[in-house]
């Protein structure tokens, strides 16, 4: 053997986006200067098996942002960690000492990984003595927390992903899967397209791409999800489907529910008029659910986002319970998160109404158990402020210090007028980003410069209880520093030194594994005592394992209550009553249309990372509005035209893009854009602040606001070296690029060449001799478009037109860079916006292989007329498939062709 | 058939005038239509049957002597072709169908065609016929250019195409030019103010100066009858050793108002390029047709077609075209067409990069391209022009019509 030094070339590691929790294999570049490899998915992870979605496969890209936080920032001067910490401490001891601990308050992420969870609890319920520690995971997943919880004792989520692969049937309820858990949805095509007779039902207002797979797709009333499963509880009492042994065995309160039940929804036609579906259609889910045992329920965020979201997940439970199809080979009801580590979250406790390890203040023993493992000296004693509740508090002055981690509430949580006047209010506002520029972190006094993927090393939980390492394989940039290791550091100025004084971050993870483990003995669901004792080599080589992982049990558990026992005190799982009940604000004669709200393929969250991916911006470059033909043209409203929401709230401009996806009276609107994108897209600004009472998860998904086309207005595309400040602009959006800043506008009426030129005013005196402008002008058209260079190099390109025009923006940007003076040929060019006899593509479609829709049409039109075809030809949808359900729609169906 | 046709059966067909459209005309006449006519071609130059379009590059030094002939005189008299050269028509009896010569001889015709072209216009202006005022219109013009040694200073009057090729073949010689030019811009029939800019900038690097919107307010003329001086509008005297008119032209139409031809600005002729008296045509800057007359190339050479049909008996009407319009100054490159100043309902689409020197302006009208200015880049011109002749509807490539055919024909590229 020989014993040549290795050093680390690749690695494996966990994608940062959603719930799912893919491998990936990260290989690193040879030198610092070179870009990051592709990276690829990893073939052993039992999350994903070697597959990757669109934005997986372009983590590569967000690698090295030009937007890194690099050092403490107080108040807009950057100093070095001891001072931000002291400062940071100062106040936080100050704040405690003269208002009580409940001043101080912790709003986190399920994007920061477990350990970094568990010392900020620690720290905030042990030692400074306040549960306010919440986070955004309680926008997202809060309410299925409930609703296991009340129906299982635990936070247990019971299936694996297996068992999508395994059920005969699938209903998807409030998921777009297809777009948000890619992977998922992958899976679950391919094991229909290998057994065609597993049934794949979506419960979705919208047609969603989701729909791609479906057989029935119920376009139910937005938010009436919950009567649906109360009738098939109802239904399956009448024909006499029901697990009796297991409802005898194994729950209680079957009877009040069922009662309950009968008279929520009596029938079929009532309950499909609830609904606003046919008969028919619901006839044909409860006969699949009649007649399928294996049958599973997963849902999402529609279902969640919701102020009787709880119940929601309850009458969801309530059928499985009902019909004994739990804890068995594809069978139950399986909530999935948005987060990647949401789950992580849950298992410390990260969330303000609950205490720790999956234990409540309320759970007999618990608060004195916590305090003897942690030997806190300041134990919160009761649940402390959900995130609305949070901010709220804020601002009437009773938080007077947040510190907020890895995450954007100035977008994410619902009425950012409110959230701002909260943030202005508070005395005190940490920011901990890996990010420089996000709406939030403008709200800061101090900036903690946070590791980033990549840099950062723990480990978080995937939707199915999976376990897995996000490793840090490079190294952190500046004074970028792990989130726990900054927690800690505050811990130990405020004086808890020997509770916060970790080496290494695999020693946070043991302890959370010994507090899983500490007086558990079965009582716990949580329990992964087979790692209290956990080394930094096992560590190091930690595989992929689903909790619980007790002692003795290394290899995990796959799937919960296959035994009928839940964590209940009598050890039986709970029926709930459930009423349905509509989404709290309905739509008046003032407030007209039902806005729904989601999210786009290509890019996640408030696009702090997918943004930095210019081949993530090509699907959906702009934030838009989806609006029914009808109501379009009723108000006047052309597709890709810009609209006014308004809701009581605020307001947000958006392109609109007339569908047929949604409902007559009914919006939709994806949430990504913040004003670091877009200057007048926020989505929250229009959302209420209505939560769920149990969950205190806000109904994110139903806002009350009335649309109007904009007028007066023209359309715009600027191009620019450097970027620019366009206050003259009604709506502005920043498209991610390759280089320069391209962003697409909408003026008001009346803009003169002089105006656009005003756009950029050069500073340096000694260029202005070198600059030249280039003019088109076409009154006919309405267009004016301008091109201004500098040493004949492209430095700005303005193009105004009187309608919504794509312009392919891509060539345009790549002139900016061209070193040498500009051809003759492209001086006219870049007016036109194209290179002469360059193909156009149309708008991506594909993003991997960037295929657009232009040249798939003309390859239908040359006779291709399947999927695969075109992917042989164009290769498209052949690397990652999540535009399959879209190339899909480009093939004429049979009889279409037979017309 | 036509070789059995008895030379003494031919028809005589007399052509005064042996400038670009009578030389033509004789030639392909004979050429063609050889053994129907006995041809004979008057001119008043002692060179006839050149290319006058050539003159500005003959005195700008770009081509030589050799490269003036338009036609090959020799071989038309060889085969019977008569030339007079140098010897005027002084009179024309349309009764007796005769003709007289300055020389004094008079020659008798079957048919007759006027090609008399036109002249500089004379300035009303006091000393504008000095004998140091000059046109520049025939090759007698250009030699006596070219025989200006040293550095003179010359004053040339008129900023059209005609003036500002004078201008610059003079420049070119070394001689200090200025211009005056009545408008506010240079060409103004052919370009626009931004254009026209573009231009002014060109030529001025030659080292020509222009006086925009002004025409001379006098001559100083010494004893001998010379210009001395220009005087300037505001009074200011510029000693010039020669001034050279190129402030429009005027149809040669003496002869035949004086033999009772129906004239307006020059004389009338019909369709077929007839004038008022039968057996009587007329073509080229001396006719008239739909109160137009004509100084350029193409619409002439139509001509020329037109009346050969006539006069062979064949079905031919002349129909007016627009004509695109090149200036031929070595280096710069402009192209104009069609209507270009916009009346009420007409539009036009620009493109400016001054840095290029790159200028287009297409006026387009319900549709239809009507008119096109090209500075610089001038690929595009015929394209353009054919558009406008074809009258093709452009209302579906309106947005991609000013960047030229690659983009809006691309399958021709």
């Amino acid at each position: 053997m020989t014993t040549a030094i290795k050093t680390v070339t690749s690695g494996k590691t966990t994608c940062p986006y959603c719930g799912v929790g893919c491998g990936v294999n990260l290989t690193l570049p040879r030198s610092a200067t070179e870009a990051v490899p592709p990276v690829s998915g990893d073939v052993d992870h039992p999350a994903n098996f070697g597959r990757l979605c669109v934005k997986g496969s372009s983590l590569a890209e967000t690698i090295q942002s030009d937007d890194r936080l690099l050092t403490p920032m107080v108040d807009g001067q950057p100093v070095d960690w001891e001072l931000a910490i002291e400062t940071v401490s100062a106040k936080i001891a100050q704040v405690i000492k003269d208002h009580g601990p409940d001043a101080f308050a912790f709003y986190l992420s399920g994007q920061i990984l477990t350990e970094d969870y568990y010392v900020a609890n620690k720290l905030a319920k042990g030692f400074i003595g306040t549960a306010n520690v919440d986070t955004n995971s309680r926008l997202c997943m809060a309410s299925a927390v409930v609703g296991y919880k009340r129906a299982f004792g635990s936070d247990t989520v019971p299936c694996n992903y297996e068992d999508l692969e395994l059920c005969d049937l699938l209903i998807m309820v409030g998921s777009n899967a297809a777009w948000t858990h890619p992977i998922l949805y992958q899976r679950i095509a391919a094991a229909k397209k290998q057994r065609p007779s597993m049934k794949v039902v979506v419960i979705d207002p919208r047609e969603t791409a989701t729909c791609d797979i479906a057989d029935l797709h119920l376009a139910i009333k937005p938010g009436s999800d919950a009567a649906i499963f109360s009738f098939l509880v109802s239904d399956s009492a009448q024909a006499g489907i029901l697990d009796h042994d297991f409802i005898d065995n194994h729950t209680t309160g079957f009877d009040v529910a069922l009662a309950q039940a009968n008279e929520s929804t009596p029938n079929l036609s009532f309950t499909a008029g609830f609904c606003e579906i046919s008969a028919q259609d619901l006839e044909r889910l409860a006969s699949w659910w009649r007649n399928t045992a294996k049958t599973v329920t997963f849902y999402s965020q529609g279902v969640n986002q919701s102020s009787s979201g709880v119940d929601k997940c309850n009458a969801i439970i309530n059928c499985h319970l009902a019909t004994g199809r739990i804890g068995k080979e594809g069978a139950g009801p399986f909530s999935i998160t948005g987060q990647p580590n949401a789950m992580g979250g849950r298992e410390v406790g990260g969330l303000a109404n609950q205490l720790a390890a999956h234990m409540d203040f309320a759970t007999p023993g618990a608060q004195g158990l916590v305090q003897r493992f942690w030997q806190a000296p300041n134990m919160a004693t009761e649940n402390g402020l959900k995130a609305v509740d949070l901010f709220q508090a804020m601002e009437e002055g009773k938080v007077k210090v947040v510190w907020i981690m890895s995450t954007n509430p100035m977008v994410s949580l619902p009425d950012t007028a409110q959230v701002r006047r909260a943030l202005e209010k508070c005395d005190l506002v940490i920011v901990s980003d890996c990010k420089a520029h996000t709406d939030t972190t403008a709200m800061a006094d101090v900036l903690f410069p946070a590791t980033g993927w990549s840099e950062k090393d723990g480990t978080v939980t995937n939707s199915e209880r999976c376990i897995s390492r996000q490793r840090g394989l490079l190294p952190a940039p500046g004074e970028a520093k792990h989130d726990w290791w900054a927690i800690c550091e505050v811990a130990k100025s405020l004086g808890f030194q020997e509770a916060f004084s970790y080496q290494d971050v695999h020693e946070i993870f043991a302890e959370h594994a010994a507090l899983s483990t500490f007086e558990n003995n079965g009582k716990r669901d949580f329990d992964i005592g087979h790692f209290s004792q956990i080394t930094q080599a096992e560590y190091d080589a930690l595989a992929p394992v689903q909790w619980p992982v007790p002692k003795g049990k290394s290899e995990g558990t796959k799937r919960m209550f296959g035994d009928g026992h839940f964590f209940t005190p009598d050890g039986r799982a709970r029926f709930i009553a459930i009423t349905p009940v509509l989404p709290k604000s309905q739509a008046s004669q003032e407030w007209p249309f039902t806005l729904n709200t989601g999210r786009v393929r290509d890019q996640w969250h408030t696009m702090t990372r997918t943004g930095d991916a210019t081949s993530l911006a090509k699907h959906t470059a702009q934030p838009y509005v989806e609006i029914h033909p009808k109501d379009a043209k009723r108000l006047g409203i052309k597709d890709k035209a810009l609209v006014r929401l308004t809701s009581l709230y605020g307001e947000a401009l958006l392109k609109a893009k007339v569908s047929r996806a949604v409902a007559p009276g009914n919006v939709f609107a994806p949430i990504h854009w913040t004003q670091q994108f877009a200057n007048a897209s926020v989505i929250s600004n229009l959302i209420p602040q209505v939560v769920d009472p149990l969950s205190g998860q806000p109904e994110s998904k139903h806002a009350r606001v009335q649309l109007e086309a904009v007028s007066d207005i023209c359309y715009g595309l600027i191009v620019s070296a450097v970027p620019l400040v366009l206050s003259d602009c009604l709506y502005w959006c920043q498209v991610p690029s390759e280089q320069g800043c391209h962003y697409e506008v909408v003026w008001p009426n009346g803009q003169t060449q002089a105006s656009l030129k005003s756009i950029d005013v050069e500073q340096n005196q000694e260029l202005a001799e070198k600059i030249e402008w280039l003019e088109y002008l076409n009154p006919v058209t309405q267009q004016m478009r301008l091109a201004k260079l500098v040493s004949q190099k492209l430095t700005l390109l303005v193009y105004l037109h009187p309608q919504p025009e794509a312009i392919m923006a891509d060539w345009l940007i790549s002139r900016l860079v061209i070193n040498t003076p500009l051809s003759v040929k492209d001086r006219l060019a870049i007016l036109v916006g194209i290179p002469a006899n360059i193909e156009d593509k149309g708008e991506i479609v594909c993003s991997c292989y960037q295929v657009g829709s232009k040249q798939i049409e003309k390859a239908v039109e040359s006779g291709i007329c399947s999927v695969d075809e075109l992917g042989d030809k164009l290769k498209c949808g052949t690397n990652c498939g999540s535009c399959l359900p879209e190339l899909k729609r480009f093939i004429p169906s049979v009889a279409e062709l037979s017309v | 058939m036509p070789s059995l046709v008895n030379q003494a059966n031919k028809r005589r067909l007399v052509i005064v005038g042996a400038g670009m459209a009578g030389s033509k005309l004789a030639n392909d006449l004979w050429q063609t239509y050889g053994h129907f006519f006995q041809i004979v071609l008057i001119g008043e130059e002692p060179n006839v049957g050149y290319n006058r379009i050539m003159l500005s590059s003959l005195l700008a030094n770009d081509i030589s002597p050799a490269d003036m002939p338009l036609v090959d005189t020799q071989k038309m008299q060889d085969d019977g072709v008569q030339i007079h050269s140098n010897d005027p028509v002084t009179s024309l009896d349309l009764e007796t169908k005769r003709i007289r010569l300055s020389s004094g001889q008079t020659i008798t015709y079957d048919q007759l065609v006027l090609a008399t072209g036109s002249r500089a216009s004379v300035l009303p202006i006091k000393g504008a016929s000095a004998p140091n005022a000059m046109g520049f219109r025939t090759w007698n013009d250009v030699e006596a250019m070219t025989q200006l040694k040293g550095c003179q200073s010359i004053c040339v009057v008129g900023g059209g195409l005609l003036g500002l090729e004078a201008a610059v073949g003079l420049a070119k010689r070394g001689h200090k030019v200025v211009v005056f030019h009545r408008s506010n811009w240079l060409l103004n029939r052919q370009l626009d103010e931004e254009s026209a800019g573009l231009l002014l900038n060109r030529l001025e690097q030659m080292g020509i100066e222009f006086r925009l919107g002004e025409s001379p307010a006098s001559f100083l003329q010494t004893d001998d009858g010379k210009v001395s001086h220009v005087v300037c509008q505001n009074g200011e005297p510029l000693a010039v050793n020669l001034v050279v008119m190129a402030a429009g032209i005027s149809p040669e139409i003496a002869l035949a108002k004086s033999a009772g031809l129906e004239t307006n600005r020059a004389i009338l002729v019909d369709e077929q390029m007839q004038t008022s008296h039968a057996d009587v045509y007329a073509l080229g800057e001396c006719c008239e047709f739909d109160q137009q007359t004509f100084g350029l190339v193409a619409p002439i050479w139509a001509q020329i077609n037109v009346l050969m049909k006539t006069l062979a008996g064949e079905e031919a009407a002349f129909v007016i075209e627009p004509t695109p319009t090149k200036l031929k100054v070595s280096g710069v490159n402009l192209f104009s067409v069609g209507k270009i100043h916009t009346s009420e309902d007409d539009s036009s689409i620009f493109f400016k990069d001054v840095g290029a020197n790159h200028y287009r302006k297409l006026v387009v009208n319900d549709g239809l391209l009507v008119g096109a200015i090209l500075y610089g880049n001038v690929a595009d011109g015929s394209w353009y022009f054919q558009l406008i002749q074809n009258k093709t509807n452009v209302s579906d490539i309106l947005d991609l019509l000013i960047f030229g055919e690659a983009y809006c024909c691309p399958q021709v590229a």
